[in-house]
This record gives structure tokens, C-alpha cells and sequence, in this order.
């Protein structure tokens, strides 16, 4: 194991004229959850999209348990052990949720096309091996009654949950997630500090999360980055990020920063 | 399962189709064979349109270039028609690997347009340059003889193609309901999170073009040789419409709706041979009544009416038929 399972090198992404991540630096070490936060635009979602690869970035490196994915396909980088999940739901629509799970195996199964045509033995055996993955992933986030559903028939935080599954079947070493809690309800809420917790204790999973329920990043995570107009202006434990004085102007403008200090 | 569950229809159909010569006239001994060449190519663009969600309207000029190939390879290097015959698949294959390069790049309309292009271009090919194809008025193919066997042409050719399609359906049907199936799917439904899964978008938008190449290359292979004569006109657009029209009209996304759509489109299209001129007009009006009625086609009904008709990754199971897989047409969708 490297130091780092995620690191950001001095990553700039640039849209057109806009400098979207400018210079960015992100380590994340191996067992860690990392809360990123920031106001809207601050590029926090552009981020986890260069990290997964769907964009490259313009300079700067990216690496993944110290070899580098930096401008690889997303599938690429994917199989590398880097696992997301999206702002909206993504489940496949015309799979239940037990092929939705068995699908998130892809890169865990190895069939051909004649293999899988002729349907021999192995593939039998790979097929079984899979479903019997798929309910337990499910278990595991509290969803198996849900196993022959389709997700259109899910509430919106059903289908984020079993999107998470869906990320996790396949063993990744580090998985972001983008807004996980949105579309949770309250109780749900309670119960979603504890699944990201057993996700990094009993998975052994590294975790990024993007998200703007404040208190769930502040008791789950173990660090805290906070980015503003692409650049990281805060970065380390949620109560000294709390604090900080340029993270309170970030957010609330230099105004109330100072009736925020005043009080 | 019930008694008319998918498995005992389609095993009840194949025993049906093993008796046909028996007592077939040769009028419906041939109807029976387009039915089967039908299916050959319904399931070949299942597979690219209804599963991999792909919307090109290449497969009429693949179907075309099955048949050229086959025949060709027989005219003017007198192969023999068992080499000829694969050769001509490969051949489709091939172009259908080609084609599916720039699909990586396009999607919905855009993808629907180039691939039209390319069918006008491979139409253009079989008309006008005489020396390889013979142009505008065609060729007889050599007929082929099944000689130490007791079989005559049309008989031998029917059951040919019987065991072409068998092997076809029961290797589609393994193929969809593995983890092949389900990338494929994927891909369909959404090719972000199909990535983000570690499925590689050009190896499965060409896995899917090169299997509905290939099937589309044998139906052609056993077309040349049903009709004894290839020649351009049957390869044009109409033939992409009924094509479309088999998976439509069976159900987007099930092997079992290839069957039974490419038999139904078949046998309406020959019992309408009878009212010349309406032909048009009513196989029209079938198509905008599925459109509009059955999305899901004759598999969606048949999913609702019995029992053991659910297959994997068709997303109807129980539900209307809003939620039939759809064919996107947006462009690529749009990043979180």
C-alpha cells in the first residue's frame, strides 16, 4: 500500500476561457473518509469528474494508489479499482436491481462473447458466483427485499443507496461519491453516517464525498477539503475547517463574516 | 411456468417448423424460410438496437452485403457455397465492426443519419459498379445442391436455415442474459455510469455492430440463395423499414419478440400480397398502431397475459408499457 490512495497533483481543468480547478492538491490516505465541500461552481463536482476521468485535466497528475490514471478512459480507470456514484440516480432502467448489482461486477467477471454464447460451464458457475455477490451487496446497504424490483419503482434515496451497492460489488479501493445523502429523509439520514463507517471499516473502502448536509460531513469525516473557484482554500479536520476564517467568507460573504466573528 | 410459457411456445414453434416440409406446399415452404431469414436478422438488430441502444439503419445494406458476398464470392471465384456462404457473413461483419467506429462518437439522430448515409453508399456500390456486381440488374446465384443427402434444393435450404436460426436465437439468448447482455444494457441506458462500472464503450457499441453484421451477413447468404438471383432493389430502404418494423412490432429488447415480431411481419406482409396497392397503406397503419398502443410489442402483452414469459434485461416485467426500454434520441446525455 502507497501512502496515499488518492492523490491530486496540482490539477487544472480550464472549460473554454474558464479556469474551472486551478492548481488543485488532494491526498487521501488508504481507510479515510474525505468530505469536500464548497459553494455551488466551486468545482467541486469537475473534480470527482477528472479523477474518474471523464474530463482530463490540462496539467497536473492524478494518482491512484500511486500509479497514475491521469487522462485515462473512464472505464480504464474504473477497472483500476476507482468506483462513483452520480448527482442523479443512474441506475440502468431496464434491469432489476439484482441485474443493476450484477452489472456493477463487470469488471470482476471475465466471459467472452463465445463463452457467454455457448453458455459453458464456467459461465454457469460465473453467473452464480455473481447473483450470490449481487444479494449480498445488497444486504450489506439493507436493500435485498428490493432485489426484483425495478428502480423506477424506488424512491429517489432508495435508488442513491443501491447505486452506492452497485459501486461497491466490485471491490474498489477508493469510491467518491457525489451528494450521497440527497433525496434521503431524515431517518435515513441517521442511518447513512453508520453505512458510509461499516463501508470504510468493513470494506476497506476509501471514501470522497461531495456534500452539502454540513453535519453529516462534519461527524462522519475524517478530513475535510474545501474548495472555492476551483481552488483548494481549506484542507484538514472538520473542526479546525469550521473555523477558518477564509472558509466562513467563502460561504457567507465578508459581511456577515464579520457580524459571524462580532457574535 | 406455465403451460404457454416462452420456453413451450418457442419449443412448440420449432417442432412446428421441423414438420413444415412435410406438408408444405412450395409457396409456403418458402414463406416458412423468409420467416426464418427474418428472424435471423430481427435478432441481429435486437441485439444493436433493442439491447445496446444503438439506433442505426445500417443492417438492410449488411443484410445486402451477406447476400452480394455469398453470391459473388461463388460467381467469381466458383467458391463453393459452404465457404462462400460464412465468407459473406465475415464480410458483413466486418463492415459492421467498421461502422460502429464512428458510433463511439455519435449517438441518437446523429448516428441514425450516418448510418442511413452508408446504406445509400453500400445501395450505390451494388447498382453502379457493374463489373463487380453486375449493377442495377442483378445476377443469378449459382443454386446449391445438398447432393448426398435426400433432400431437394428448397427442402435442404429450408432446413439450413432452420439450424442457422436455432443456433442464432440460442446463442443471442446466452449472449443477453449474461454479463454481456448486461454491458450491453448499460451502455443503452446510460454510457456514464456504464464507464464508471469499467464497461469499455467502443468494445461493446462494436461487439454489438459486429453480431448484428454477422447475422445479418448469414440472412443474406441463405436470401441469395432462396431467391436463386440478387439484385439491388431488395436491400434498400423499405427492407431497413420492415426490418424495424420486426423488433418494433415484437418488442425491443427480448429474442423472444425478434421471433415472434419477424414471423408476424412475414406472414402479414405476404397475406397482404392479395390486395395490391393496400399493402403499403395497412402494413403502415400495423406500424403506427404498435407505436402508439404496444410499445413493448407482442412480448409486452404476452409478459402481462401468462406466465414464465419474463425474460432478463426486459424491463417490463408486470409493469405498463412505459417502461419498455426507449431509444434515446437526445445527444449524448449530459454530464453531472
Amino acid at each position: 500500500m502507497t501512502e496515499f490512495a488518492l492523490s491530486v497533483r496540482d490539477v487544472t481543468v480550464r472549460f473554454g476561457g474558464v479556469k474551472v480547478l486551478d492548481g488543485v492538491n488532494l491526498d487521501v490516505k488508504p481507510g479515510e473518509i474525505r468530505g469536500l465541500i464548497g459553494p455551488n461552481g466551486a468545482g467541486k463536482t469537475t473534480l470527482l469528474n477528472v479523477v474518474s476521468g471523464i474530463h482530463a485535466p490540462l496539467q497536473g497528475d492524478i494518482m491512484l494508489d500511486g500509479e497514475s490514471i491521469a487522462g485515462h478512459k473512464p472505464s480504464d480507470i474504473a477497472r483500476r479499482g476507482l468506483g462513483r456514484t452520480f448527482q442523479t440516480s443512474k441506475l440502468f432502467r431496464g434491469m432489476t436491481v439484482l441485474e443493476n448489482l450484477m452489472a456493477g461486477l463487470h469488471r470482476r467477471t471475465h466471459s467472452g462473447i463465445f463463452r457467454s454464447g455457448f453458455r459453458l460451464t464456467r459461465v454457469t458457475a460465473e453467473e452464480e458466483e455473481a447473483e450470490r455477490a449481487a444479494r449480498k451487496s445488497l444486504e450489506f446497504v439493507g436493500m435485498a427485499q428490493f432485489a426484483d424490483r425495478h428502480g423506477t419503482e424506488l424512491s429517489f434515496g432508495q435508488q442513491r443507496v443501491i447505486e452506492i451497492a452497485r459501486t461497491l460489488i466490485s471491490d474498489p479501493k477508493v469510491v467518491l461519491l457525489d451528494e450521497p445523502a440527497v433525496g434521503l429523509s431524515i431517518n435515513r439520514l441517521a442511518e447513512f453516517d453508520l453505512l458510509l463507517r461499516r463501508i470504510r471499516d468493513e470494506k476497506g473502502v476509501t471514501l470522497i464525498l461531495i456534500e452539502h448536509v454540513i453535519r453529516l460531513v462534519m461527524d462522519v469525516c475524517d478530513k475535510v477539503t474545501v474548495l472555492s473557484s476551483g481552488r483548494v482554500i481549506a484542507d484538514g479536520e472538520p473542526d479546525q475547517v469550521r473555523h477558518n476564517e477564509q472558509v466562513i467568507e467563502a460561504y457567507l460573504g465578508k459581511e456577515l463574516r464579520a457580524r459571524h466573528s462580532a457574535s | 411456468m406455465g403451460l404457454f410459457s416462452r420456453r413451450n411456445v418457442l419449443a412448440i414453434l420449432l417442432l412446428l417448423a421441423l414438420i413444415v416440409p412435410s406438408f408444405a406446399n412450395a409457396y409456403q415452404l418458402f414463406v416458412g424460410n423468409l420467416i426464418l431469414i427474418y428472424v435471423l436478422l430481427a435478432i441481429g438488430l435486437n441485439v444493436l438496437v433493442g439491447y445496446a441502444g444503438q439506433l442505426a439503419f445500417a443492417n438492410a445494406a449488411m443484410f445486402g452485403i451477406g447476400a452480394y458476398g455469398t453470391a459473388l464470392l461463388q460467381v467469381h471465384l466458383s467458391w463453393p457455397f459452404y465457404l462462400a456462404f460464412p465468407a459473406g457473413a465475415l464480410i458483413a461483419m466486418a463492415v459492421g465492426l467498421m461502422i460502429s467506429l464512428p458510433a463511439l462518437r455519435l449517438s441518437g439522430l446523429y448516428l441514425a443519419l450516418s448510418t442511413l448515409a452508408f446504406a445509400q453508399f453500400a445501395q450505390w456500390v451494388f447498382l453502379h459498379w457493374d463489373t463487380l456486381t453486375f449493377g442495377a440488374g442483378g445476377f443469378k446465384s449459382p443454386p446449391i445442391s445438398f447432393a448426398p443427402l435426400p433432400l431437394s434444393k428448397p427442402v435442404g435450404l429450408y432446413y439450413l436455415s432452420l439450424i442457422t436460426t436455432v443456433c442464432v436465437t440460442l446463442f443471442a439468448q446466452n449472449v443477453v442474459a449474461s454479463r454481456i447482455g448486461r454491458a450491453f444494457v448499460a451502455v443503452r441506458d446510460s454510457e456514464i455510469a456504464a464507464q464508471s462500472l469499467g464497461v469499455d464503450l467502443l468494445r461493446y457499441k462494436a461487439l454489438a455492430f459486429g453480431i448484428s453484421g454477422f447475422t445479418a451477413g448469414l440472412a443474406g447468404g441463405l436470401y441469395s440463395q432462396l431467391l436463386n438471383f440478387v439484385s439491388p432493389e431488395g436491400f434498400d430502404l423499405f427492407q431497413m423499414v420492415i426490418q424495424k418494423s420486426t423488433i418494433v412490432v415484437g418488442g425491443l429488447g427480448s429474442i423472444a419478440g425478434s421471433v415472434l415480431g419477424a414471423a408476424a411481419i412475414v406472414i402479414i406482409l405476404e397475406l397482404l400480397r392479395e390486395v395490391k396497392g393496400a399493402q403499403e397503406v395497412f402494413f403502415g397503419a400495423v406500424l403506427i398502431f404498435f407505436v402508439t398502443f404496444l410499445r413493448g410489442g407482442i412480448v409486452s402483452v404476452l409478459q402481462q397475459r401468462l406466465r414464465g414469459w419474463d425474460e432478463p434485461l426486459h424491463g417490463t416485467r408486470g409493469t405498463d408499457a412505459k417502461s419498455a426500454p426507449q431509444l434515446r434520441l437526445d445527444e449524448k446525455e449530459s454530464l453531472p
